[in-house]
This record gives C-alpha cells, sequence and structure tokens, in this order.
C-alpha cells in the first residue's frame, strides 16, 4: 500500500500508525500492543473517536465509519480492520 | 439566500438574544455559508466587539441552521446539536458593531452523530476567526 506517497510493507503500516497514535493521542508507544485494548489505551472517548478517524484518513488513506467499529475491541482487531480496508 | 433572518429560528432552536446567525445564504452537505449583522445589544460584545465565543456561537448556529434547513428539505424534522469540542482556534481580528459578517463552514467528517466540522468567519474579505468543531447531533 501506499502512505504518504511511500508503498510500505504491512509491517511498516503497523509501525507508522502505531507511531501517529502515540503522538497524536499522546500515550506510550509500547502500550499499542496487538492484544491491548484501543479505547482504553488511548482513553478514547465519543469526540475522540472522531479524530482517530481523521488520523487513519490523513496518514493511511483508509476511511473509517461508526458501522467499522462494532466488535473493535484490541488494536489487533483494529488492524485487522485497517488491513480488510486497504484490502491486503 | 435559503433562509431569511425572519425564518431562521424555524431551523435553529435558539431564541433572541442567543440567535447569532441572520441569513443562511447556503446549504449543502458539502458547505454551509451565512452571515449576520453584529448588534451593539449583542450579548457577545463587549467593548464595542464581538468578541471570540461568539465568533464561535456563529459558526456553531450556521452549523445548526444548515443541518436543520437540509433535514426540513428532506422531510425530516429538525435535530438538536451541541458542541462538542472547539480545536485550531486562530482568531485574526474581531469585528465591531455595525459590521455584517459571513460565515463558511465546510463538513470534513462524520462518524455516526458526530460531525467535525472547519468554520471561517470573514469580513470584507479578511478572515476574523478560524476553527474546529466537533458538533454533536441528536439521534
Amino acid at each position: 500500500m501506499y502512505a504518504n506517497d511511500v508503498k510500505m510493507s504491512w509491517e511498516e503500516v503497523i509501525e507508522e500508525t502505531r507511531d501517529f497514535l502515540s503522538e497524536e493521542f499522546e500515550v506510550d508507544r509500547d502500550s499499542i500492543l496487538p492484544e491491548n485494548s484501543l479505547k482504553d489505551t488511548l482513553d478514547l472517548d465519543s469526540l475522540d473517536y472522531v479524530d482517530l478517524v481523521v488520523l487513519i484518513d490523513e496518514n493511511l488513506n483508509v476511511k473509517l465509519t461508526g458501522e467499522d467499529f462494532k466488535g473493535i475491541v484490541t488494536f489487533g482487531d483494529f488492524y485487522q480492520l485497517i488491513r480488510q480496508k486497504l484490502a491486503l | 439566500m435559503i433562509v431569511a433572518k425572519g425564518a431562521i429560528t424555524d431551523y435553529i432552536p435558539h431564541r433572541e438574544p442567543f440567535v447569532m446567525v441572520d441569513n443562511l445564504l447556503g446549504a449543502t452537505r458539502e458547505r454551509f455559508e451565512s452571515d449576520f449583522k453584529v448588534r451593539e445589544d449583542n450579548v457577545l460584545v463587549q467593548d464595542g466587539y464581538f468578541q471570540e465565543t461568539g465568533l464561535i456561537e456563529h459558526i456553531a448556529q450556521t452549523c445548526a441552521a444548515s443541518f436543520g434547513y437540509l433535514d426540513a428539505s428532506e422531510g425530516g424534522e429538525p435535530k438538536v446539536g451541541f458542541i462538542g469540542a472547539v480545536s485550531k482556534v486562530l482568531v485574526h481580528e474581531l469585528p465591531p458593531v455595525g459590521v455584517t459578517i459571513r460565515t463558511v463552514v465546510t463538513p470534513m467528517h462524520q462518524l455516526g452523530n458526530i460531525y467535525l466540522v472547519k468554520g471561517e468567519s470573514s469580513l470584507d474579505g479578511r478572515i476574523l476567526l478560524g476553527c474546529e468543531l466537533k458538533i454533536v447531533v441528536s439521534e
């Protein structure tokens, strides 16, 4: 896939996602692990989810809807959602 | 103009003295536009100038009027909304009493009933204030 016009592997997509999530939500990058809770780790309220959607759109060119978040608990779930959207 | 001053309260829940939008000049799902004359007796005027809070409220009411107008156009009832968050506020200047300001709002993202919009108010082509708002619309 391409992010910011640079061809990236799936592993690189995950690492870049960890980078911008830790920076935007001011959390330790090492806490962003597949088994950890997305909501609890990033301390998301309903308004913060909009910021998350904007970040994913701007950085990965992936558009998410409210429906997409149903069943998303962990970062692992979230990565799979992005992967599906990217058709990787 | 699509909604004149006299009919604006058909589309927003606000009432005097807290109506901060006059005419709705345009409203599509991609762009809202309104104007507002700053009057001396406006509750958000201080020392002869419409304050930042007034400009932000004006932008929010432009959203409210536009959502209300679009809902009504599609046969629905206008919904109540409120400001969930204000961010990226840039204040360039405050408009004095007596002028008419113009505002353009661009919806950028929607997640369920929360809209992220970018608003910019201007006077004679000069930008007064820009900001982003998260508007939560009741379901």
